[in-house]
């Protein structure tokens, strides 16, 4: 991929021994971006079961606990496995080489929090071959259900654990990199967009990891050593463990969309040939959708009867994240006016993602709104409107940064024709999936059933028709990035005609230590965010 | 009064157009139902309102991009401008979104004050969901029953069943006994749960309240319309999350009335052995719950349960009249019911299918996959009959304590059932008065 004879370490390990041992940033992104993507095709698996038996009412192919099973490794598979370690690789391979650093703060944490997620995710996915089978109370785990869960349950608190373990990792070495290792020259407010993106969003990851890692552990106690957290019997509460964990679980669903407004930011000026509108206004919208973040978390629990006064201070709460995330999408839409656009595969994915994320951001309004969520919660309705944001909000930002920087990364252009199948196809597919899911939810399909009365048949073979076509085209992904890796045109230094900053004035592929001296002021001053 | 009116003719206007898209094409209106309680028609008014607003937004947003799209493109010689703020229009697009905020926020409100509001009901029902079941229990009236999924459905939602779910009328939506409300009446719902969270949602209602285990909930209805009204567990609460609905039916005054009087005779339809009908011509027993039929003071025929199963007809031989009213939510410990090894098989299968098999399997194989034991060879049905009899009625780990579920003759029933079925022969015939000396 790049110049492994790099003169500073000749004598650095090769083979396997290489990817075990390394400190550098662009292996270890490397790493996080493969295991993001295999575990990406581990949760699409999952996600092909759980329609397939959904083809057609009736129970065919797996008993109903063995569907909750998918459904629930589904859910932590692609939120800790696809998506979270996609962004760290994303951040490990780019915000050394756009804030001007020779390497990540912490090159040992570093692979230390690289090489804790597979041992995690082999704890969890073995799960599946324990007698009671794998964890079957939902992503969310709530007590009691969780509390059923067989021989399966501690293994799934220990993985659970260590990715908390891992992403905390992660995030101090983000912060302590981008605080410390900026270029001189480069002030807060000159920062690429992905980097503040990211910046913040590690501090909502140091925030509420934790807080999941206390609600499971709970659990834990709850179910092996007698206390009663949960308990109402023994004088706990079950709606405990939803508050605590919604305390994590709301901050964490911005930790997956945060960093892929910084990519959107990125790539949006760049194929419009114009700055970004709004710099300093996007950096205030990210932190105060970060601060809401933490004041929204019941919006998740309108039915459990909370007392009047809570359901209208988190319905007002949550209507207030729209104000900002509402910001972000105008400045999005200014930069592209009188640009001048160009529809390269990250852009068509960043187009994309402002159009769908911001269905998926009308329907989160219309959820907010307490007496119709009593119509909408833990429908599919709840189901399309997460999907349009986690799906074609952060998987598609992911997929558009992927063809943005791979140039970079790899120093060959990948085949552009390929690329624009796989995005056509993800994008008419992906709306075959997620779209009918609205009409079954407000016709009355709740979520996480195995089987559905018969009214529901129609629709349900049209959203699984649309999920086969998108899980297989995401081998076309793979294709483009295996045939780039392999060769292709060669990728100049600036691989974009619009494309402004530092990561662009290194040649491509970067060197193994990208700035082992800091970039001219110049460099800096170019930027396309400054202000005079 | 003309707002009013123009707003049900709106109304009408946009149903009738989504049923007219929908309607030759998919089984399902693709829009929420309008439903049939004030708070539904609130419900619904404020979905289409925030649906409007969005559509409203989405024009503009959606529209702008794209004439950025098809004009401003490279490829048709547009050259970039250099803009890249703007404090007035900055400003201005982050109070628009506020104002509109507000504007929904403030019906939102009004409408969710008045959803909360469960004060002076006319009556109280208590609702608890159980894995995988619900209990109606008529505080006032003193009398509850479980209601679960009917036993068309089940069969046919069986993984190697033979029967197509296509078959059965409203499969995973029918109950066999369902509960009843009169019209009009403002009903308080007291919602609980026995073990893990569920969810009581009826979509014509606009209600969905959770089921929380050692806490109760409140919500009200006021059905305007009689008719029969069908909804389901929507908190997933297991295996059976997906077979457990809710089916309600809401009937006048007077009807409903007979009702209550029948129900508080039979205290239960669920737990009345009288009702049990004899075997007929070699064909299996069935039972025929007389309670279901609301419309009529006496028992008429009654509609058959399962698809396969020949329905016997009504003779008069109820051997037992269980005239005790039961106090709330406990079972009743029903007379001196004795079985026959016939009569005890029959009930035990009814008992077994509508309330073991979710966990034990249909051919009581259990499922190793959940720590469930089979019956088929299993050590329990097996072994000693006072170890089988305290298990049922006091449970352990996941398996219920159904002594508080079930009454005597049905336990006896029951117990018999897997002591001599699945290929186990004991040959023990339980009668109600062991199990009541064992409680």
């Amino acid at each position: 991929m790049y110049n492994t004879a790099d003169a500073h370490h000749p004598e650095h390990p090769s083979g396997i021994w290489r990817w075990i041992t390394t400190t550098n940033h662009k292996d270890i992104g490397t790493l996080y971006l493969c295991f993001s993507l295999l575990m990406f095709f581990v949760g699409g698996a999952f996600a092909m079961l759980i329609r397939a038996e959904l083809f057609k009412p009736g129970m065919q192919l797996m008993d109903p606990l063995f569907f909750n099973e998918m459904a629930t490794l589904h859910g932590l598979v692609m939120i800790f496995g696809a998506i979270m370690p996609a962004f760290v690789g994303l951040a490990n391979w780019m915000i050394p080489m756009m804030v001007g650093a020779p390497d990540m703060a912490l090159p040992r944490m570093n692979n230390w929090s690289f090489w804790i997620l597979p041992f995690a995710f082999i704890l969890l996915l073995s799960t599946l071959f324990m007698p009671g089978g794998a964890p079957a109370g939902g992503w969310t785990m709530y007590a009691p259900l969780m509390l059923q869960t067989g021989t399966a349950f501690p293994f799934t608190i220990f993985a659970i654990h260590l990715m908390g373990i891992s992403s905390v990792m992660g995030a101090i070495n983000i912060i302590a990199t981008i605080l410390n290792l900026r270029a001189p020259g480069m002030t807060l407010m000159k920062m690429p967009l992905f980097v503040w993106c990211w910046l913040i969003t590690a501090y909502l990851l140091i925030a509420v990891m934790p807080v999941l890692a206390g609600a499971v552990t709970m659990e834990l106690m709850d179910k092996y050593f007698g206390t009663s957290f949960f308990n109402a019997a023994g004088g706990g509460d079950p709606l405990l463990f939803q508050h605590v964990f919604w305390f994590f679980g709301h901050p964490e669903v911005y930790i997956m969309v945060l960093p892929a407004f910084g990519i959107i930011s990125e790539i949006i000026p760049t194929f419009s040939r114009k700055p970004l509108f709004g710099y300093t206004s996007m950096v205030y919208a990210v932190a105060s959708i970060a601060f809401l973040s933490f004041i929204v978390w019941a919006h998740h629990m309108f039915t459990v009867g909370m007392p009047l006064s809570a359901d209208l201070f988190f319905m007002f709460t949550t209507m207030l994240i729209a104000v900002p995330t509402g910001v972000k999408v105008f400045n999005w839409v200014a930069t592209m006016w009188r640009g001048a656009l160009s529809f390269e595969t990250p852009m068509l994915f960043a187009i994309a993602f402002v159009f769908l994320f911001t269905i998926g951001g009308f329907s989160g309004v219309m959820l907010a709104l307490v007496p119709a969520d009593w119509q909408y919660h833990d429908t599919y309705f709840v189901v399309a409107h997460f999907h349009y944001v986690l799906v074609t909000g952060s998987a598609f930002a992911i997929m558009g940064a992927v063809y943005y920087w791979l140039p970079k990364w790899t120093g060959h252009m990948y085949n552009e024709t390929l690329a624009k199948w796989h995005f056509w196809l993800s994008v008419i597919s992906v709306n075959v999936l997620y779209f009918p899911m609205h009409f079954l939810g407000l016709a009355g399909m709740n979520r996480r059933l195995p089987d559905y009365p018969v009214q529901f048949t129609d629709l349900n073979q049209i959203v699984s028709v649309g999920g086969f076509v998108f899980g297989v085209s995401q081998l076309l992904f793979v294709a483009c990035i295996i045939l780039c890796v392999r060769g292709g045109k060669k990728a100049e230094a600036k691989v974009w005609e619009g494309a402004l900053g530092l990561e662009w004035t290194l040649p491509s592929p970067p060197p193994y230590h990208s700035f082992t001296e800091p970039p001219a002021a110049n460099l800096i001053w170019a930027h396309p965010y400054q202000n005079d | 009064m003309l707002q009013k009116n123009f707003k049900k003719a709106l109304r009408g206007v946009i149903a009738s157009s989504l049923t007219f898209i929908s309607g030759p094409a998919f089984a399902i209106d693709l829009n929420m139902p309008v439903g049939v309680t004030p708070m539904s028609h609130d419900v619904y008014d404020l979905h289409m309102y925030a649906f409007w607003v969005c559509v409203g937004i989405g024009i503009v947003v959606f529209g702008l991009m794209l004439i950025s799209i098809i004009w401003h493109r490279k490829a048709a010689g547009h050259q970039p401008a250099q803009f890249h703020e703007n404090t007035v229009i900055e400003v201005i697009w982050t109070i628009i979104p506020f104002i509109i905020l507000i504007a929904l926020a403030i019906p939102a409100s009004k409408v969710l004050v008045d959803m909360t509001n469960t004060s002076d009901p006319d009556m109280s029902v208590k609702i608890e969901g159980y894995q995988w079941k619900w209990q109606y229990d008529y505080l006032q009236d003193g009398f509850s029953y479980f209601s679960t999924l009917a036993a068309d459905s089940n069969a046919a939602s069986q993984l190697d069943s033979k029967l197509s779910p296509e078959s059965v009328p409203h499969y995973l939506r029918d109950v066999d006994h369902p509960m009843v409300v009169p019209t009009g009446k403002k009903i308080r719902l007291l919602i609980t749960a026995n073990d893990v969270i569920h969810s009581w949602w009826v979509e014509d209602f606009a209600v969905k309240v959770d089921a929380i285990p050692g806490f109760v909930n409140q919500a009200w209805i006021k059905v305007d319309k009689p008719g029969t009204y069908r909804g389901s567990c929507s908190q997933l609460c297991g295996r059976g999350h997906a077979f457990m609905p809710i089916v309600v039916v809401a009937e006048g005054w007077d009807d409903y009335q007979k009702w209550v009087a029948a129900m508080q005779t039979s205290h239960g339809a669920f737990i009345n052995p009288a009702t049990l009908q004899p075997e007929q011509n070699g064909s299996p027993v069935v039972y025929a719950p007389a309670e279901l039929n609301f419309n009529a003071p006496t028992p008429a025929p009654t509609q058959p349960i399962a698809a396969s199963t020949p329905v016997a007809a009504p003779s008069p031989t109820p051997t037992i009249a269980a005239a005790e009213v039961k106090p709330a939510g406990k079972p009743t410990v029903a007379a001196a019911k004795t079985w026959t090894m016939a009569t005890a098989m029959a009930r035990g299968k009814q008992v077994f299918d509508a309330n073991c098999a979710a966990c034990h399997m249909a051919d009581g194989k259990g499922n190793p996959a959940m720590g469930v034991p089979a019956i088929a060879a299993g050590p329990i049905p097996n072994g000693a009959l006072a170890a089988h009899i305290t298990l049922v009625l006091h449970g352990k780990g996941i398996m219920p304590a159904w002594g508080n579920i079930l009454d005597d003759a049905d336990l006896a029933a029951v117990i018999t059932y897997e002591r001599n079925s699945f290929g186990n022969h004991q040959g023990d015939l339980v009668q109600p008065a062991q199990i009541k000396a064992a409680r």
